[in-house]
């Protein structure tokens, strides 16, 4: 059980932006994707979430994801794209209930009601029900949708097999204590048995939250494994393309902040 | 920016939502209450026109005893006169304001309409098409499909509008409302010159069919026109509830109802069939008749919300019932003498549609 890429190779037109890529992620852990712009990360989460033709073999829990209907995939896996906009006055809950749409989050009929409010509360927007999805802020309309994806599996684990929560960069325009809130959330799926591949820009947050961290350089990937074991001098400098030490501060009196939890 | 031409401000008026978000309740009530306008419009229409015969006569008569307590004059006015013509009027207008929600959930924007970006032209050059050349090139292919023909033929021109405009102003499951919009001028310009050129062609009879086809009038409903265009607006309409859970799923993109589990292209397929069909039967029966379908779920949006298994049902309701009003207003305003419907959807929906634009500045800028 686990999402098993292999060999995995996308085209578009006739440029190959990701080349034979082999990796798999465990139920039970929080794989993310480093890499800078335009080394194939998006295009690695859009291919494993069913998105883009691809070449090589993406099998969730052993089904091979080309073979399988949407409402199929959509109960294994739950998918939290870069933004989303909406031209309809939707509510903010009625946005979060599209999560139930298939069916299968998990949770029993009387809880089922009580879904998206619970899922807000997860992200921080308890009481943000009855706004308007439009009026929301950018960092508000994320975390509006991860509550959707959450309520789409809801239960981590369902029927004795694991789910899955593929993120493409699901921090990207929160502020410091919702990232911290958003990747605890993360965590936490991964521990009640589910799966996280998430597409990540901070490599310190990375360091803090990921139990694997796939590299990713020109549609290839370059390294795969514990923060420790990827993130060194040499390579994340070489990949990134600029000077970077890891674990020594820049410069000799400047402050360097770290945030460490989402509790104060 | 890629997201601005999606990113409509949301309208600053409309009805207080409290802070659960929910409003199934609120729908379910206009649902309700739509209902009973209906009905109540029903009645009244069947009640009033140029004959003596009332309202009260058709309730009476309907309560105490049936068809046997009205004279046999009332019984011809009301069963071959008015019933047609609010059976006729109630279709159209549940069609009209169904396939623009259906097309507005499909194209994601509420500014998409079958009238106003070209499907109604194409269904339009279709019906066109069956009259100019029906009792001469056609006659044969015609003759095969009967009273069908002229409503095949505009569900046909209708599709082909719709496929050409998605074609065009669709990719990668974002839709451009500008693109649509021009898209949309430049079929509505093609399928108008072509017909031009069928209504140049065309000799003194077919002009006259033209010309009161044309109108875009219930004044000729007959219970044969109701046979040859209700079966296919039924089928529309009964296809749309199924529609509702994949365009809901769609207000985020095609991408992401995928993710949720929609089947998109069945959905897409489906929804452009219903608008086609339901567009191109009402066009081929009334002629053009404008704006309903932007007005009618704009209107429903803004009370109770977007989601479509409560706006396709209430469309339905509130089409059919502002389609009685107008036609009563048709029939009152140059008494004895009527106006085309068409003439009155689009005086009072015109200034609406620029309203709403008014509204959502912004939505345009490119």
């Amino acid at each position: 059980m686990a999402i098993d890429v292999e060999d995995l190779s996308v085209r578009v037109g006739r440029r190959l932006i990701l080349r034979n890529v082999t990796l798999s992620v465990k139920p039970g852990t929080v794989t993310a994707i480093v890499g800078p712009n335009g080394s194939g990360k998006t295009t690695f989460l859009k291919a494993v979430s069913g998105d883009l033709p691809y070449d090589g073999d993406v099998r969730i829990n052993g089904e091979a994801l080309r073979h399988m209907q949407p409402w199929q995939a959509a109960a294994h896996r739950a998918v939290l794209p870069q933004a989303s906009s909406l031209s309809f006055p939707y509510t903010v809950r009625e946005v979060v209930k599209l999560g139930l749409l298939g069916g299968r989050s998990g949770a029993g009929p009387a809880e089922q009601t009580r879904l998206p409010e619970k899922a807000l509360e997860r992200v921080d927007l308890a009481g943000f029900a009855g706004r308007f999805y439009q009026e929301l802020s950018g960092g508000e309309q994320q975390r509006v949708q991860l509550a959707r994806v959450l309520c789409q599996v809801w239960k981590p684990v369902l029927d004795g097999r694991p789910r899955y929560l593929l993120l493409d960069e699901p921090v990207s325009s929160l502020d410091i204590k919702h990232q911290l809130i958003i990747m605890d959330i993360a965590a936490g799926f991964a521990s009640a048995g589910g799966g996280v591949l998430a597409v990540l820009h901070d490599l310190n947050l990375t360091a803090r939250f990921a139990d694997q961290v796939a590299m990713m350089h020109r549609g290839t990937l370059v390294a795969a494994g514990t923060p420790a074991d990827v993130f060194n001098d040499r390579l994340v400098s070489d990949v990134f393309e600029c000077r970077i030490q890891v674990g020594v501060p820049p410069g000799g009196d400047l402050p360097y902040v770290l945030p460490q939890s989402a509790q104060l | 920016m890629a997201l601005r031409d999606n990113a409509a401000p949301a309208p600053r008026w409309r009805w207080h939502v409290d802070t659960s978000g929910d409003r199934s309740a609120r729908a379910r009530l206009v649902i309700l209450a739509l209902i009973l306008l209906y009905a109540f419009l029903f009645l009244f229409s069947l009640g009033s026109g140029a004959s003596d015969t009332s309202f009260w006569a058709v309730l009476s008569g309907w309560l105490g005893g049936g068809a046997d307590a009205l004279s046999l004059r009332d019984r011809v006015v009301i069963g071959d006169i008015r019933l047609p013509r609010v059976v006729l009027g109630s279709l159209i207008g549940a069609s009209l304001a169904v396939s623009g929600a259906v097309m507005q959930g499909l194209f994601r924007n509420p500014l998409a309409d079958p009238g106003i970006v070209g499907v109604g032209s194409g269904a339009g050059l279709g019906a066109i098409t069956v009259i100019v050349l029906g009792n001469t090139m056609l006659a044969p292919v015609i003759g095969m499909f009967g009273i069908y023909a002229l409503p095949l033929a505009a569900f046909c021109g209708g599709l082909v509008s719709t496929l050409l405009l998605y074609r065009v102003a669709t990719r990668r499951g974002q839709t451009s409302i500008a693109t649509m919009l021009l898209a949309g001028i430049a079929l509505g310009a093609l399928a108008g010159a072509l017909s031009g050129m069928l209504v140049y062609v065309a000799d003194d009879q077919e002009l006259r069919d033209l010309t009161f086809w044309g109108l875009g009038s219930l004044a000729g409903a007959t219970w044969a026109k109701i046979w040859a265009a209700g079966p296919i607006i039924l089928a529309a309409l009964a296809a749309a509830p199924f529609l509702a859970r994949g365009l809901d799923a769609m207000v985020l993109g095609e991408t992401t109802a995928n993710h949720l589990g929609v089947r998109v292209q069945r959905v897409k397929n489906s929804a452009i069939l219903a608008v086609a069909a339901a567009t191109g039967a009402s066009v081929a029966v009334a002629g053009g008749i404008g704006f309903v379908g932007i007005v009618v779920p704009h209107l429903l949006r803004l009370t109770i919300g977007p989601e479509h298994r409560y706006l396709l049902p209430a469309s339905a309701l509130l089409g059919a019932s502002l389609l009685l009003v107008a036609d009563a207003i048709s029939r009152v305003v140059v008494a004895p003498a009527e106006l085309p419907i068409g003439i009155v959807t689009a005086t009072l929906g015109a200034p609406f549609f620029l309203w709403i634009l008014l509204r959502q500045r912004g939505i345009l800028d490119l």
